[in-house]
């Protein structure tokens, strides 16, 4: 499934917005603005909500209000028959413009590239970040019928479009994706590691081994939990 | 055919490094236009004196000046002066909105806030107008004979409009002043009171200065100064990259404002004065040279990518034997041999004779961003061809105390381009600031970038893979260089000149 790469999942959704406005007549705000604006409220870096979802890579929320118009193509030789008929008559030129589309709703999407299988990550989402959840999707359409982890993988499953690209800065082996956990623990190890490294050249073999040994007691390369990154972390 | 440029309709710092033709002194200001009549009548007059790219005797059209004048402008001078909205708005928005509002981007935080810049920059919306001088020194004893005598001499101008050009205060001086009218700079002199062509770090400056089509230059000068070929040699640069008006390395014309009269020959200048901590930086280097092998000199030269005492490429004299016989071999050349071994190299893979971060591999990649992947891309350099810049800058104040990073010295840095946003800001952002594209991660230039403590930098000096030796680190790099101020400027045209002094500029 193009979903999948590796133990890496790419998901990809798309929730409607309902139509129409909230508020009475003094302030009025569109669904969609109003989720827009919760989003522009939420908090980034370590702070984000995305933090504290398990096994998450990258995500990312927007807001899809229509699809981009495309201009006509530069040179498509129907187009070019159709630009000589129009000497005879217009509605040949007419059909050389480019049709719109138009999308039939205001779209919450949200993607997200994380370690393992949907089901499980959706599960570990709703318990980390429930409140956020409903406070996100309140505007989407049958979102109220979500009431627990369940319904919301359901809810998700119904929104979710199949896509492959792919953002997770992962090992080369696609069947060798390492969890989350190690990814954060692979990026403190070699944050540290160079610090040492520049702390402690130039050392005799005998001193700078034994300051080695210091270092991994310190680091704990075979404990994942700590020392290590922590999620959405951005400073050192 | 030939790119053959209209040199009398081009002002001369474009075509020129001054520096390099035998004015050592130079004299920068700043001008506030509160009248626009007044302002366009004054520019007419200084039009008529404004130095072009003409060739001097004896086989030029006219004797070399003892000084040359040329004029910039900011967006706000342009506007002051009656440009169309029109034409205005056809401006690149980093020009419209100046440096000191780039400083996210060029990363100017810290001792580099525009808060600490000099005094005339505090109001840079009153910034309108940049002149600058540069002299010869007559063998009188007064070294600033000629730089005096254009100065009052546009000064005499500005007094006649009457108020209508007012000349801005606010630069620091050498000797504690706040308040001078203008920017004062000169090459260095060595030991023997010599010119030379040094920054007050000791690194000899200026080599590597692009050549493009039209320029008028020895053709041996295009080997390590042009662009690479996939075929190994080397060929001079689009002239779109440093004149507005031409077609560019891709095969397009820069962005520009309308009518093309008004941009074409101009281009865009940017001006920093830059400060230099020259105690940081030697102690620096001191604390170093305890620890790497080789010693203080190549440590030096492994930060920049040339030796100090004259510019030999580390890329081929990456050792002290090494160095040796390439000294041997230049102080026996001829100037155009010589030349060839400053400027003719290429970097090697690793980094193990020329370091990945050091300073002119950073700001100029000569194709090694290819990483050794012939073929990556359509020529070597077609990540490093679109982010070339002409330097023509000029150092200032002179340094009494090395164990002091007080007082005003430092680097009055010119960078001429067509494109600011993709040109000198990249640099400064991607290259000077960060290595991304080095793959040295989010270490900085060691000379340049805005280093702070509470995220140190680093540098890692690469040892030749095949010696057994470690890298060495550089680590805990202070701010070597801080901002003082500067701006962007639009350097038009003699065209441009005469029609934005007769308000005759329509975009329609």
């Amino acid at each position: 499934m193009a979903n999948i790469s590796g133990k890496a999942y790419a998901l990809t959704v798309l929730s409607p917005i309902k139509k129409g406005c909230i508020g009475d007549t003094s302030y009025q705000i569109s669904y969609a603005d109003e989720v827009q604006s919760r989003l522009h409220g939420l908090r980034d870096c370590e702070d984000s909500p995305l933090a504290k979802v398990p096994q998450t890579y990258l995500a990312r929320f927007f807001i899809l209000d229509d699809v981009f118009y495309e201009s006509t193509p530069g040179c498509d030789p129907f187009c070019n028959l159709l630009d000589i008929l129009s000497i005879f008559q217009d509605r040949f030129r007419l059909l050389t413009l480019p049709r719109e589309d138009h999308l039939k709703s205001r779209y919450l999407v949200f993607s997200s590239n994380f370690h393992g299988d949907l089901e499980n990550y959706l599960r570990g989402m709703w318990s980390a970040i429930s409140a956020d959840i409903k406070n996100i999707w309140e505007h989407c359409v049958a979102f109220d019928k979500v009431q627990d982890a369940e319904g919301f993988i359901t809810y998700i499953k119904r929104c979710q479009l199949t896509a492959n690209l792919f953002f997770n800065g992962s090992t080369n082996d696609p069947l060798e994706d390492d969890s989350l956990e190690e990814q954060l623990k692979a990026l403190y190890l070699k944050q540290q590691f160079a610090k040492f490294a520049v702390s402690h050249q130039g050392l005799e073999a005998a001193e700078l081994q034994e300051a080695f040994r210091a270092f991994i007691d310190r680091v704990q390369p075979n404990q994942l939990a700590a020392p290590t990154w922590s999620p959405g972390q951005s400073i050192p | 055919m030939t790119q053959q440029l209209d040199l009398p309709d081009i002002q001369g710092n474009i075509i020129r490094a001054y520096g390099r033709f035998g004015f050592p002194k130079g004299r920068f200001f700043f001008l506030r236009i509160d009248d626009g009549k007044m302002g366009r009548d004054f520019v007419g007059t200084i039009t008529k004196k404004v130095t072009t790219s003409v060739s001097w005797g004896p086989d030029g059209i006219i004797p070399k000046p003892k000084a040359a004048i040329n004029i910039a402008f900011t967006y706000n001078g342009l506007k002051a002066l009656g440009l169309p909205r029109a034409s205005l708005v056809g401006f690149p928005q980093e020009f419209i909105m100046g440096m000191k509002e780039r400083k996210e981007i060029l990363g100017d935080n810290g001792p580099s806030d525009p808060i600490y810049w000099d005094k005339v920059w505090e109001k840079h919306e009153d910034v309108h107008v940049a002149i600058a001088i540069n002299a010869q020194t007559p063998e009188n004893g007064q070294p600033l004979e000629y730089v005096e005598e254009a100065y009052q001499w546009v000064k005499s101008q500005i007094d006649d409009s009457h108020g209508g050009v007012v000349l801005l205060p606010g630069h620091r001086g050498d000797d504690g002043q706040e308040d001078l009218p203008f920017q004062d700079a000169s090459i260095l002199y060595d030991d023997h009171g010599q010119p030379c062509a040094k920054e007050h770090f000791g690194y000899t400056d200026g080599i590597g200065d692009p050549v493009f089509e039209g320029q008028i230059t020895d053709e041996y000068r295009v080997a390590g100064r042009g662009k690479l070929t996939r075929e190994g040699g080397w060929a001079r640069l689009g002239t779109g990259e440093f004149l507005l008006g031409h077609p560019d390395e891709a095969h397009e014309y820069p962005k520009a404002p309308a009518p093309i009269l008004l941009s074409r020959n101009g281009t865009f200048m940017v001006y920093r004065k830059l400060h230099q901590n020259v105690a940081k930086f030697e102690s620096l280097l001191d604390a170093h040279a305890k620890s790497f092998p080789g010693g203080k000199e190549l440590l030096a030269a492994k930060l920049a990518g040339r030796w100090r005492d004259n510019g030999a490429p580390i890329v081929n004299t990456p050792d002290a034997a090494s160095k040796e016989a390439w000294d041997q071999r230049f102080a026996a050349a001829d100037p155009r041999t010589r030349d060839g071994m400053l400027a003719d190299f290429r970097f090697d893979l690793m980094g193990g004779k020329c370091p990945i971060g050091a300073h002119i591999r950073r700001i100029n990649p000569r194709g090694s961003l290819e990483f050794g992947q012939d073929g990556a891309y359509d020529t070597p350099g077609a990540l490093d061809d679109r982010r070339r810049i002409l330097r023509r800058g000029l150092p200032y104040g002179v340094v009494r105390d090395r164990g002091s990073d007080d007082g005003n010295h430092g680097v009055i840095f010119m960078a001429l381009n067509t494109s600011i946003e993709r040109q000198f800001e990249f640099v400064q952002q991607q290259w000077i600031n960060y290595a991304n594209d080095s793959k040295e991660g989010s270490d900085k230039d060691v000379l340049l970038g805005n280093h702070n403590a509470a995220a140190p930098s680093k540098m890692v000096i690469h040892a030749d893979p095949k010696s057994g030796q470690p890298p060495y680190f550089v680590s805990e790099i202070p701010r070597l260089v801080e901002t003082r101020g500067g701006d962007y400027f639009f350097i038009p045209s003699m065209t441009a000149l005469r029609m934005i002094a007769m308000g005759k500029v329509d975009p329609t």
